[in-house]
């Protein structure tokens, strides 16, 4: 536990200086190397370890389960399945929401979608699902598939000052091609497997970083108007590109360039 | 005493309650603001397309470039770094998916306009006006293309998308 936060301080100042300049191009061979270590040692482990303490000590997977209307052991299954309808919600929603849910049942304060608690607890959470393949089911009930269409709409929608959508860079005819030397990844394919490997700690940014907040990354970079975490249509995207994956393992926390 | 009035309203959780706490923002507004208007013809002006270093000059900043903060050199004249709105000025960062002569670290997706006058212009397959309307709306001639828009949405001015037209037909070194 220490020695990993040492390492993870010690990259954090190291990355900074190194990586910020050269964001834009591909990873330089001193990139790889970094990255390579992150992989055997990936700072997010400690925000699992986190995650874990908050979380027991203020819902506990047993109480969990409940809430969500599952059994205990079921939960790796059923966690590999969001984002999902959850009956207590009456919509769809994603881990964290049902975090908030969660919290909310226990009578705690309800931490926000962008704290760092909810970080945390949400790595701690999906990394329960390690090894499960995602089955997200798209077309389990009405909700789900309204929210497919949706996530497919907002994937696909030209907007923002330079006119782009996320299938600009994403669409299956330009995925592998360079954005400023930068391959474009393509979010379905098992190598990238976005669904299954965020949270995941980002080296250009030094932290770890859950998958909606990635998309609003893309979303600054691209100057497309940031979509609030926890929108419907930030759980609708989240819907259309975890469905991209489907079937992949899930290995949690990833790291990312 | 806190964690009491807590308790006490925990009896009196229903699912409505929790179905509260989602937070849940509306980004149905931001989305509106955000829309791209529908595709646009374009007339290229008078003189558009011209041989005057300034203007080339000016095209080749906005081509290369990103953004005026990221930007080191500093800018021709005609064109500003900073708006004033005292936000930075988009440029066309083009070379993220243009390669052409001179381009550092560029991308792919767009195709080689190295070369442009002699192998586009000079056998005929592309005139002024196409590279005018690509520039200033790629979806006219291509409703699928990937390229971003840059004069129906008020990236660029009339003027920014001459420049970056003057310098792609000009002859580079
Ligand atoms: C202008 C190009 C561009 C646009 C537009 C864009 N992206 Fe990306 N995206 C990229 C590039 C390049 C990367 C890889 C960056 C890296 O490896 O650091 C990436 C990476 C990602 C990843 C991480 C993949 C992984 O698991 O490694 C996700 C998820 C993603 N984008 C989603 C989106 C979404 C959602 C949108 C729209 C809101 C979007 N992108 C718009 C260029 C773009
Ligand atoms: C996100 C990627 C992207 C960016 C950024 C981009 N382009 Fe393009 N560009 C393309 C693609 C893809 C095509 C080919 C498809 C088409 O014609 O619409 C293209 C085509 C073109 C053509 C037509 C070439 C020919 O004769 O067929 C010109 C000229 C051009 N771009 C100029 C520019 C300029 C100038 C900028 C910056 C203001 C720019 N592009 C930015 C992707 C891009």
């Amino acid at each position: 536990m220490r020695t990993l936060s040492i390492c993870a301080a010690l990259l954090s100042v190291a990355l900074c200086g190194a990586l910020n300049a050269e964001e834009k191009l591909s990873m330089s061979d001193a990139d790889k190397k970094m990255y390579a270590e992150l992989v055997d040692n990936n700072p997010a482990e400690m925000d699992v370890a986190e995650g874990e303490q908050l979380f027991s000590a203020a819902i506990g997977t047993e109480a969990y389960a409940k809430m969500v209307g599952v059994k205990e052991k079921d939960l790796p299954a059923y966690i590999a399945g969001f984002p999902r309808y959850v009956e207590a919600a009456k919509r769809v929603v994603t881990l964290s929401q049902t975090i908030q849910m969660a919290m909310a049942d226990r009578s705690q304060a309800v931490p926000k979608l962008e704290s760092k608690e909810m970080l945390k607890m949400t790595t701690y959470l999906k990394s329960l699902a390690n090894e499960q393949k995602t089955n997200i089911d798209v077309k389990a009930n009405k909700a789900m598939k309204e929210m497919m269409a949706l996530g497919q709409d907002v994937f696909e929608q030209r907007r923002g000052g330079r006119g782009l959508s996320c299938n600009s860079c994403h669409s299956a005819d330009i995925v592998g091609q360079r954005l400023r030397m930068q391959p474009l990844p393509d979010l379905g394919a098992s190598v990238t497997a976005a669904a299954g490997t965020w949270p995941a700690y980002r080296m250009t940014k030094s932290e770890t970083t859950l998958l909606d907040k990635r998309f609003q990354q893309c979303m600054d970079n691209a100057l497309l108007a940031k979509i609030p975490l926890g929108s419907k249509e930030m759980v609708a995207l989240e819907v259309y590109i975890t469905n991209k994956t489907k079937g992949n393992a899930i290995q949690v926390p990833g790291v990312k360039r | 005493m806190r964690k009491m009035i807590l308790l006490g309203i925990a009896t009196f959780l229903g699912a409505a309650d929790l179905q509260q706490v989602i937070e849940s923002p509306d980004a149905s507004a931001i989305l509106k603001k955000d829309a791209l208007p529908s595709a646009k013809t374009y007339v290229m002006p008078q003189g558009c397309i011209s041989d005057d270093p300034a203007a080339i000059a000016r095209g080749q900043y906005i081509f290369h470039n990103l953004n005026g903060k990221e930007t080191k050199e500093p800018a021709p004249e005609g064109l500003v770094k900073i708006l004033p709105d005292g936000k930075e000025k988009q440029y066309g960062n083009c070379v993220a998916c243009h390669n052409i002569e001179g381009a550092k670290g560029y991308g792919n997706i767009g195709p080689d306009l190295s070369n442009y006058k002699a192998l586009y212009m000079d056998s005929g397959v592309r005139n002024g006006t196409f590279v005018y309307q690509k520039i200033a709306d790629p979806r006219v001639d291509n409703p699928t293309s990937h390229m971003t828009v840059n004069l129906t949405n008020g990236l660029m001015n009339e003027r920014e998308v001459c420049d970056l037209a003057s310098y792609i037909v000009s002859v580079k070194k």
